[in-house]
């Protein structure tokens, strides 16, 4: 299916995981594809990896720390310098640190915040600042569907999510009118360094992912479950009253 | 004399099916016959050399005239193992020469898009593969070569040897004599195949930055143009990159060093006849579908950049245009035009190009582009820079003149810009633009040395009465 964009792209959070994945689904779609993350090594071996396969230099490392929201307007404007026109983002950056039952920790949720939330916050208004005028792009934001109920494991995590995915609908409402895309993407377990040693029930991989991600970018979803059957999961959750939710251990 | 040689009056014409016209042609079996013959053709049509007709246009056609084909002269006379040189007749094919070679790990330095060509044709027209830039052009690759005169010296020509002859041979487009024997050096192969990237590239000057940025880490390097895309997609199309297999890196690749393991396969998808193929494609172009089947070979580039890298057989990489036999029956008559431009210019000349085929409504159904270097041969074609081959179809009287004025209009551009053309594809340069391809001072030589090797003007082609006037 032919898509709408077709200049630079910005992964955020893609030094590995489902961001890596989706580098490197992007670098073959003839665009430069600009991948930041905090771990610069890390970032410069997965960007020599996808470039050796694609054959060419699609994949630009940039190094970046989300919580450091006061440099994404100046990293946007070089990228852009250095690339061209930018008219796709994807936020897929996430921490999601361990947190026992009993344990309340302001510091963990703060980090859960600043980075899930508000580094979405920073990157999806930089872009939607400058696709605004020019009535054309697509943001892709990766929450998750943690964030669709408050569940009793992550209190910091679901809160993080569900503030990402909130701020992404109400751009999405002020963007789709001008054309402007804006899918949120919500998936569900998955294997990534993110969820590595824990039981992750029904995980798909990185690569699958990625691919269902795009798909729905192709297709222009505004909301898109990973894989779909979370829709169905999450739905039935969704309405389970609290008084139940609150008896229950899901 | 003439009465021993079978002349015989034939229809020969361009590989482009363009030109051409009926002429006396004799075909040689050795170096005595030839000689015979430059000195029995002293009429006013001359005599035209003839290699495998491979040339899109009039480099071999000489009407009411003669033509020497040598394609009878197809012996390959010794090969040395040890070191790829090879010593032939020039009537030899590519194909004959790495059919040859390949089970002794050697392959052509410089091969064309076709395996048809011989490889006389090839010294004449220096003609160049898709590793130009790398290696220079298959004139780099001869070691010496025997010279026959219409003057009627036989000359041993090499770097050593009669060195400014041989620079004007190799490029001159057969006006100097007649080439009777070569020596090649081939290059070594560790692997029947390569490691072969496709790429798909999002407008012009990504395909030229590319290029750029692999040239020092590829073997080959050649780009698909899809030349209906406009706008911001104006110039996009998809490079194939090919990296050879050093020694040991291909095991598996070691016994595909044989000819029967190189060849382009018969069928498509293992089922339907090749043959079958270019009825087809004839049909889309006179259907108008070849913008479609541009945007979905585009489309498939995906798919094939989604599978790379992957191995290929050197035959399957570099005879595109034997993949589908006879596929110049589709689009015939066809001509070529094909730019040289110093890489300073390349981006602006070859958008505009493309502008200029859109805005007359004449877009060529096929663009190639690739990177050259220059060499020291004396009517070399090539540039410290980019080309791109375009393909017209010049069906119909109407629309013959009008691509004959676009390519005269697209020529004065590239002159300006300090291109330059290549003869086995062109077909409507006018004598006016021989002096600017080439500078007064090259061709003064190239003048001197005609008058001194061919005092008569025996040696005579539609292209060189075109080109040089007939004086």
């Amino acid at each position: 299916m032919p898509r709408k964009t077709s200049g630079t792209v910005i992964v955020v959070g893609a030094s590995s995981g489902i961001g890596q994945a989706l580098a490197l689904r992007l670098a073959h779609e003839a665009r430069p594809v600009a991948i930041l993350a905090r771990r610069l090594d890390q970032l410069e071996a997965v960007a020599k990896d996808i470039n050796d396969k694609v054959g060419a230099t699609r994949i630009y490392p940039y190094e970046h720390d989300v919580t450091d929201i006061e440099s994404v307007d100046a990293l946007f404007k070089k990228i852009e310098a250095e690339h061209g026109e930018v008219d796709e983002l994807h936020f897929v950056a996430g921490v999601m640190p361990e947190v026992a039952l009993d344990e309340f920790p302001t510091d963990k949720d703060a980090l859960m915040v600043q980075i899930n939330t508000i580094g979405s916050m920073a990157w999806v208004n930089a872009a939607a600042r400058r696709f605004l005028p020019r009535k054309a792009g697509h943001i892709v934001g990766v929450t998750s569907v943690a964030g669709d109920r408050g569940r009793l494991d992550r209190p910091g995590y679901n809160a993080s999510k569900a503030g990402q995915d909130t701020h992404l609908e109400s751009i999405r409402n002020r963007l789709w009118r001008h054309g402007i895309r804006v899918t949120t993407a919500r998936p569900g377990p998955v294997h990534t360094p993110m969820t590595e040693g824990l039981d992750v029930p029904m995980a798909i991989s990185a690569e699958q992912a990625a691919k269902t991600i795009l798909k729905a970018r192709d297709r222009g979803r505004a909301i898109v479950y990973v894989p779909w059957k979370w829709r169905l999961i999450m739905f039935v959750i969704r309405n389970i009253p609290s008084f139940l939710f609150r008896k229950m251990s899901v | 004399m003439s009465s021993t040689m079978n002349w015989r009056s034939e229809s020969v014409r361009g590989w482009g099916d363009s030109v051409g016209g009926t002429s006396e042609v004799l075909r040689p079996t050795d170096q005595g016959q030839i000689v015979d013959a430059l000195a029995d053709s002293h009429g006013p049509r001359g005599v035209a050399l003839r290699g495998s007709g491979c040339s899109y246009g009039d480099a071999s056609i000489n009407p009411d005239g003669r033509v020497i084909d040598f394609t009878g002269m197809n012996r390959i006379l010794d090969f040395d193992a040890e070191n790829g040189i090879a010593r032939v007749e020039p009537g030899v094919t590519i194909r004959e020469l790495w059919c040859h070679s390949i089970g002794q790990g050697f392959w052509p330095a410089v091969v064309p898009g076709t395996q048809q060509v011989s490889v006389g044709g090839a010294a004449s027209m220096n003609i160049h593969g898709k590793n130009n830039y790398a290696v220079g052009t298959f004139g780099d690759h001869i070691e010496s070569l025997r010279l026959a005169t219409p003057s009627g010296e036989l000359l041993e020509c090499s770097r050593k040897e009669n060195v400014d002859i041989f620079h004007a041979v190799v490029s001159g487009f057969g006006m100097l004599g007649c080439i009777t024997e070569l020596e090649l050096k081939l290059k070594k192969v560790y692997s029947g195949r390569m490691r072969v990237w496709g790429i798909p590239t999002r407008d012009l000057d990504d395909n030229l930055s590319m290029i750029e940025d692999l040239k020092d880490e590829s073997d080959y390097l050649v780009g698909w143009i899809d030349l209906h895309a406009k706008g911001k997609a104006l110039g996009r199309g998809e490079m194939h990159r090919a990296v050879q297999f050093k020694q040991g890196e291909d095991p598996d690749g070691e016994s595909m060093l044989s000819p029967d393991r190189q060849d382009v396969p018969t069928t498509l998808f293992g089922v339907v006849p090749k043959g079958w193929i270019w009825p087809g494609m004839w049909l889309a172009h006179h259907l108008g579908f070849v913008p479609m089947v541009n945007w979905a070979k585009f489309q498939a580039g995906f798919g094939e950049g989604w599978k790379s890298p992957y191995p290929q057989t050197h035959g399957a990489f570099h005879f595109l245009l034997d993949y589908v036999p006879n596929w110049n029956r589709a689009f015939s008559p066809l001509i070529q035009f094909q730019p040289f431009i110093p890489h300073a210019e390349a981006s602006r000349v070859l958008r505009r190009l493309i502008e200029m085929c859109h805005d007359a409504n004449l877009v060529p159904y096929l663009g190639v582009l690739k990177r050259h270097r220059v060499d020291k041969f004396l009517m070399t074609h090539a540039v410290d820079g980019f080309s791109m081959a375009m393909d017209f179809y010049v069906g119909g009287a109407s629309r013959r003149k009008a691509v004959w004025e676009l390519t005269h209009r697209m020529a004065e551009v590239v002159l300006d810009a300090g291109g330059r053309f290549y003869y086995a594809k062109d077909a409507t340069l006018l004598e006016s633009s021989f002096e600017r391809i080439h500078g007064s001072g090259a061709v003064e030589q190239f003048r001197a040395l005609k008058d001194r090797l061919d005092p008569d003007g025996v040696l005579q082609t539609d292209l060189s009465r075109r080109l040089l006037g007939s004086e």
